[in-house]
């Protein structure tokens, strides 16, 4: 176990893309919420600046932190991706490892960098915290860093999505093209074939769900679409305006599930195929 | 003796096409090993299963008489097919990646790199290197652990002459230390100059195994001549060392019995008073005798 975590670490950080890929991802992070922390739009009743206070600025940076999962999701496609194109995933079973090592192995990279992500949100929340919070009431500065745990498992239910394509095309460039098009087009298309109810189940409307977006932004949003609607009694969240609101528990116990059904899927794709 | 590798009814296939067709055979400690078969007849496929990459369709094999499994394969070196590395690494980083898989100290890495002199180019990206040098960090992760068989495919590839000599010193060395070595080629000169066992594949299938001695150079071809053939050949005939005599142009051709030497011949011959003027061994020609045997 030990030289796995280690084989992954030579492999990993001395590949350039993925330093690459990293920073840009960690300087895409800062830089949205340095020029969001910037914009204080005037909303009745509401400061912009709350959103980066303790404790919603754990709600607001798990949230802007999700834009960039597909960036994480990617580069586990290209990590697993390489694997195959240079054959290694096959030299690594002849040396002596099992298929098993191989899911394994990469499980470990997924967690490093979802602990990464999560270190990332909590740091900069902190700092946020600490540079615009009035007063530090200790009770309340943590009441919703719970966020950082869930945006911890939707970011490892992006990249088991990105494995498990990488798995099945087994080529970059395919892989990369074919999670795109199931996040934009696939499952969106085959959702409006479902009822609204049975829609919301769906692994990327549930994953991506996990990290909503700040209360105060959606009912801000929420007040201004109504506004403009003339106050009528109409469906926002049914015509898809609006997201809709599982509560937080069914979502993660749901998103759990996928992501259990997506590695089981992982290990027999990697059984049922010669590398 | 101790089996080290045992093979029973082995199949596998792509598709339609049988790549290993019902293989069956073993390989006992301290042998060397030789897979021979024109290309595509199926030596790649089978070391490809045996070393856990692909799986068979039927069949089964043994690994120093337990069931295959990844600590079986830590205890092999093998090269199969093409050498494997990640191309953006160091060579000293690939061969650190495969210590900690095989659990050898990484300070055997300088040693493997010395043998395959690659020790300058120890902080080489791979990509940098040459089709030979890349065969060389494949024999020499092959070697990193010093393990007890050797699984080797096509070990020659790519090589310059004097590389292939090198490789050959190397099998030379690994077979003097008692270790059991597998080698598939298409190379029949390689597998003579080196192994001490041979099976030959066509179209996946085994048409032929046993010792290289017996297999691939019994049938020595002796051409002799004197002052008088004729005579010569009638007393050739009698002596029961001889088979097949042919008398040709102004010499006589004939296959010599795998257990006679050559100077019987002469000393038979000489005991019956003839003087011969030529008496020469020949090897026949070890293609012809390979394509006799896969036509």
């Amino acid at each position: 176990m030990k030289n796995l975590l280690k084989n992954e670490l030579t492999k990993t950080l001395n590949y350039s893309s993925f330093k690459v890929i990293m920073t840009l991802h960690f300087m895409l992070f800062i830089l949205v919420i340095i020029v969001a922390s910037r914009i204080d739009i005037a909303v009745p009743g509401f400061s912009m600046r709350n959103l980066f206070r303790f404790p919603d600025v754990w709600a607001t940076f798990a949230w802007i932190a999700s834009w960039f999962n597909m960036l994480l999701a990617i580069m586990i496609i290209v990590l697993v991706g390489n694997e195959f194109s240079f054959h290694t995933f096959r030299q690594q079973v002849i040396n002596g490892l099992s298929i098993e090592d191989l899911i394994i192995g990469k499980g470990i990279v997924i967690f490093f960098i979802a602990l990464y992500g999560v270190l990332l949100v909590f740091l900069s929340g902190a700092v946020s915290g600490i540079i615009f919070s009035h007063d530090f009431e200790f009770a309340d500065l943590f009441s919703k860093s719970y966020l950082l745990a869930v945006y911890f498992i939707q970011a490892v239910g992006y990249m088991i999505i990105g494995m498990l394509i990488a798995v099945i095309f087994r080529n970059n460039s395919l892989s990369i093209i074919m999670f795109l098009l199931y996040f934009i087009f696939i499952e969106p298309i085959i959702r409006k074939f479902f009822s609204p109810e049975v829609r919301q189940f769906f692994p990327v409307k549930i994953i991506s769900h996990l990290t909503p977006p700040p209360e105060v932004l959606t009912i801000a949003s929420k007040k201004t679409i109504e506004g403009a609607a003339g106050g009528s009694n109409f469906d926002f969240e049914a015509i898809g305006l609006m997201p809709h609101q599982l509560p937080l528990l069914t979502t993660l116990l749901v998103a759990a599930g996928f992501i259990s059904l997506f590695v089981f899927l992982i290990f027999q794709v990697m059984r049922r195929r010669d590398l | 003796m101790e089996e080290i590798l045992s093979i029973q009814n082995l199949s596998k296939n792509y598709g339609k096409i049988k790549a290993v067709d019902d293989l069956s055979f073993t390989v006992e400690k301290g042998t060397v090993y030789g897979i021979l078969g024109p290309n595509g007849s199926g030596k790649t496929t089978t070391l490809a299963v045996i070393t856990g990459v692909l799986r068979p369709v039927s069949g089964s094999y043994q690994w120093f008489g337990n069931k295959p499994g990844k600590w079986e394969r830590k205890k092999i070196g093998s090269l199969v097919e093409i050498p494997n590395f990640y191309p953006y690494l160091t060579l000293f980083r690939n061969m650190q990646i495969v210590a900690r898989i095989k659990n050898v100290p990484e300070e055997d890495i300088n040693r493997v790199l010395g043998i395959t002199d690659l020790l300058r180019r120890k902080h080489s990206r791979f990509d940098t290197l040459s089709l030979g040098m890349k065969q060389r960090l494949a024999l020499a992760s092959v070697l990193l652990g010093d393990p007890e068989v050797l699984v080797l495919d096509e070990p020659a590839n790519g090589l310059d002459p004097e590389g292939i000599a090198e490789v050959r010193k190397i099998i030379k060395s690994e077979r003097a230390k008692g270790k059991t070595i597998i080698i598939a080629s298409h190379i029949l000169d390689e597998v003579e100059k080196v192994c001490t066992h041979v099976g030959i594949l066509k179209w996946g299938k085994l048409i032929a195994n046993g010792r290289v001695d017996e297999l691939l150079t019994t049938d020595r071809i002796v051409v002799m001549s004197a002052q008088d053939n004729k005579k010569l050949k009638e007393t050739l005939e009698k002596s029961g060392l001889l088979k097949n005599l042919k008398e040709e142009d102004d010499t006589i051709t004939a296959t010599i019995l795998p257990k006679t030497d050559p100077g019987e011949i002469n000393k038979y011959v000489t005991g019956k008073g003839f003087t011969l003027t030529r008496l020469e061994v020949k090897k026949p020609s070890l293609e012809s005798q390979f394509l006799k045997l896969v036509r």
